[in-house]
């Protein structure tokens, strides 16, 4: 556990290590019981409804080297591409909002991929979405009989951040007492066992109650100098402390983890080590059901170089637009989520950030035609950015082309990031 | 070159509009060291096919005090001769974040087009619809079109376009800083200008080290003969013109600093709204600039008003035309208004009096201002300090007046952070070898 930004908070039990390639190390615990090793097969969920926090997840795997991850929308996921995957993650955004996009058939999907043996990971939205709801579009996701503890028909008095301390639910509201960090004490209950104290943030993230205690992993035990408060600090110990911070529970032959606060963040590795534990923890030895055959293309020298230009000039213009636009004070409500200028550039850096990796590399591959979604989807952003700016300078509203932007980077970074690591997993089995 | 470069040699072919980039090699930074050294370099390898160099000295952008400096360096429509011009404000920082120290312009397009660099990435677009705009309005175009404010430009106008032999490049807003007409080799390759915009970081070989003698070196000018100097009266008045605050005084809105300087060089005039009230402007051109002491004075010393001085260099600005040479042919032909010169600014043509001032543009003052460099003695002398400085800040990237107003930037100084930041060994014999070299 090197370069740990907690470590006064940091417990991690001494020797306890996690491989990242094979799932256990010389002296890790994990994980159990299990003969032959391989990296999980990860699916991210990158529909409508989320908002940029799957990133986060991304950064992780892309860091542990999980690179077996595949990016699905609620097209994808209605389609039945979750079968053959060990892992379905589920992230923050808006929880009605992917449940619509998901609908009936989304739940189902989900439900039997859980049931025949699959691990749903939900931080924050996804975390909510498989907990009991009467719902409209939620109570198709009825997997769990955990429930919601910060939720109140009265709202109480919001000190600050009136816009992000709640949303409505039903005749009530589900409030959030605090933002950014909060302490999280581990139960000892697997596969966390051997841990005492972490900090991890939370962003509107649940507190839950279970039926069985031995399905909680972590209970929220304490704040820290950066946490923020958006209610009074009494009433916020009083909806938070000792309620379930992380759950897992089983249904059927599978298993779900739901994290309230973001154990995903890239700021909190001790966090990060934990949910890597979850993803590890009890992988299914069976033989995968073998990948759907794609027709898959190859760009190396020229026509490489070519490619990762044109994305980067694309991103670069994107870029500056974006930090021109940082400098609006404004925000944009799309569904039920709040966004700011600052989280443009963070779906571009997500790209930004991997094309010197691909540039460096022999070759990149994808599945036919990504290179033209690619170039048309960032066509799109920096033309919607440019005219988001003049509209800005103009002083008129903004609000159709924001909705219009975040669904298409989400489109792009989808689809630059699938390509990313099919590229990474090509140039690893090139170098076996 | 791994340390406070980006390491690029940005190549363009305005024939072919195609732009490739070049390694800069550690053996080329350690004979050359960065600036001017390796912009005269680059200029000979390509003397054949009429380019002109842009390129950032070795600390722009950097931490170092005054790091503002990027340099033109071409054959000057004007003498001749190759020669270095300097780019101040934030170009020269930018460029080195957009990914490139070093861009040779080569060939002539068969169009208008505009070089927009950014982030690794050269693009020769059109700019036909630019062309004939003044550098204002382009600049505006610019900067809407690409969606940033703070894209920084590099731009010729009228008199670049038509040919002057006395157009200058003119940087944002605030003019330019050539005596050479090097706006008229721009106008030559249908090249309207440069934009520049990066988002890249630079990586220093001891960054602790080079932090602290940065600080260090920040300490000691804030202690010096700048300390409490601020705006282009303050020069003024240094170079001998004692009423020169109290003649600006009425329309001094605000004094602006470039890049990491340490002192601000140039003051903002309102001619068009009351200098005092500090709000946001409702007129899109409410005053002007000024950065150019050598044109301010020149229109002083004709007896203009502060007004019509402001409204003559604003011309000037806009049109890409030096203005010392405006103000000169201005008093020949008897022009004693800003209305008067403006009409006639397309159609000015020279020949003006010729600087004693070789290679370096005598934009920067001709002598020490502020401090004392200690004895110069003749005129000669005082010229051949001037060059030795003027090479020192076109090499490391130095602001060229903040060089005549700071001994604490030495050549010793230099050469250490030199080799703090880039982990190289680059001796006071090689300095000496370079600057004999470009002053040559």
């Amino acid at each position: 556990m090197a370069a740990c930004r907690h470590q006064d908070t940091l417990a991690l039990e001494p020797g306890l290590e996690i491989d990242p390639q094979n799932g256990r190390g010389p002296r890790s615990l994990l994980p159990r019981g299990v003969g032959s090793l391989r990296s999980p097969r990860i699916g991210v969920y990158t529909g409508p409804g989320t908002s940029h926090s799957w990133l986060w997840f991304v950064d992780l795997f892309d860091r542990r080297s999980l690179n077996d991850v595949v990016f699905l929308d609620d097209e994808y996921v209605r389609g039945g591409l979750l079968h053959g995957l060990d892992v379905f993650v589920v992230s923050g955004g808006d929880t009605f909002g992917v449940a619509r996009a998901l609908g009936r058939e989304g739940a189902r999907a989900i439900e039997t991929f859980i049931r025949t043996g699959g691990v749903y990971v939900g931080s924050c939205a996804g975390a909510y979405l498989p907990m009991r709801s009467s719902k409209e579009y939620l109570n198709w996701f009825n997997f769990t009989d955990i429930k919601i503890a910060n939720l109140s028909k009265n709202l109480p008095d919001i000190k600050r951040l009136k816009s992000k301390a709640c949303t409505i639910y039903g005749c009530g509201y589900v409030f959030h007492a605090v933002r950014e960090e909060v302490r999280l004490r581990m139960t000892g209950n697997a596969p966390f066992e051997g841990v005492g104290e972490i900090v991890a943030p939370l962003y509107g993230g649940a507190a839950m109650v279970a039926e069985r205690p031995s399905e909680v992993l972590a209970r929220y035990c304490g704040f820290t100098g950066k946490t923020l408060f958006l209610v009074d600090e009494g009433e916020a110990e009083k909806t938070l402390m000792g309620r379930a911070a992380a759950i897992t529970t089983k249904m059927g032959d599978g298993r779900l983890f739901l994290f309230g606060p973001h154990f995903e963040h890239p700021g909190f590795p001790a966090a990060n080590e934990l949910l890597v534990k979850a993803i590890l923890w009890d992988l299914r030895d069976k033989p995968l059901v073998p990948k759907a055959a794609v027709e898959e293309v190859h760009f190396v020298g020229e026509a490489k170089k070519s490619l990762l230009r044109d994305i980067k000039r694309e991103i670069s213009n994107a870029r500056i637009v974006a930090l021109g636009i940082e400098t609006f004070s404004l925000q944009w409500k799309i569904g039920d989520k709040i966004y700011e200028p600052e989280k443009i550039r963070v779906f571009l850096e997500a790209v930004w950030k991997r094309l010197g990796g691909l540039e460096r590399c022999g070759g990149i591959c994808m599945e036919k035609g990504s290179d033209t979604i690619m170039a048309d989807c960032a066509g799109r952003i920096v033309r919607t950015l440019r005219e988001m700016k003049g509209r800005l300078d103009a002083g008129e509203d903004t609000f159709d082309l924001a909705t219009g932007l975040f669904d298409a980077l989400r489109r792009f970074t989808m689809v630059f990031l699938e390509v990313y690591f099919r590229s990474v997993r090509f140039l690893n089995q090139e170098q076996e | 070159m791994e340390y406070i470069s980006s390491g690029k040699i940005l190549v363009v072919d305005l024939a072919t509009g195609n732009a490739s980039d070049e390694e800069l090699s550690d053996d080329l930074v350690s004979q050359k060291i960065g600036g001017v050294g390796i912009t005269s370099s680059l200029y000979q390898s390509y003397a054949d096919e009429d380019p002109i160099i842009l390129g950032t000295g070795a600390f722009t952008g950097s931490l170092v005090p005054g790091s503002a400096l990027a340099i033109f360096t071409a054959k000057s429509p004007r003498t001749g001769t190759v020669c270095h011009s300097p780019v101040t404000f934030k170009a020269g920082m930018e460029l080195k974040f957009a990914g490139f120290d070093y861009v040779v312009i080569k060939g002539k397009s068969p169009k208008p087009v505009l070089l927009w660099v950014h982030d690794g990435i050269a693009d020769v677009v059109d700019a036909g619809a630019m062309w004939g705009k003044d550098i204002w309005e382009a600049g505006d175009d610019i900067r809407k079109n690409m969606g940033d404010d703070l894209i920084q430009t590099l731009l010729i106008g009228k008199a670049g376009e038509s040919g002057s032999d006395l157009a200058q490049i003119g940087i944002n807003y605030g003019g330019g800083t050539d005596r050479w007409g090097f706006g008229k080799i721009f106008g030559d390759k249908n090249l309207k200008g440069i934009a520049l915009r990066g988002m890249g970081l630079l990586e220093i070989s001891d960054a602790e080290g080079f932090v602290d003698e940065c600080l260090e070196m920040l300490g000691e000018v804030k202690k010096g003969a700048c300390a409490g100097k601020s705006g282009i009266g303050d020069i003024m008045v240094a170079l001998g013109e004692k009423d020169a605050k109290e003649w600006l005084a009425p329309l001094v809105h605000r004094n602006s600093a470039c890049y990491n300087m340490p002192c601000a060089t140039s003051t903002f005039i309102c001619m068009d709204e009351d200098p005092k009230v500090v709000v946001e402007s409702e007129k899109p051109e409410p005053g002007v600039l000024l950065s150019d002491v050598y044109g301010l004075l020149a229109f002083k010393k004709a007896g203009f008003s502060l007004e019509q001085a402001g409204r003559a260099l604003k011309a000037c600005c806009k049109c890409g035309i030096d203005p010392v040479a405006v103000a000169e042919l201005a008093v020949k032909e008897g022009k004693k208004d800003a209305q008067s010169i403006e009409q006639a600014l397309a159609s000015m043509k020279g020949p003006v009096s010729a600087s004693q001032a070789k290679a370096f543009s005598p934009w920067a003052p001709l002598q020490p201002v502020f401090a004392d460099f200690g004895a110069l003695g003749d005129e000669k002398a005082t010229m051949d300090w001037w060059m030795r400085r003027q090479a020192l800040a076109y090499i490391f990237g130095i602001h060229p007046v903040f060089v005549t107003m700071s001994p604490e930037v030495s050549e010793e100084r230099m050469l250490k952070l030199m080799n703090i930041g880039t982990g190289l060994e680059v001796s006071q014999e090689t300095l000496d070898g370079v600057i004999a070299g470009v002053c040559s």
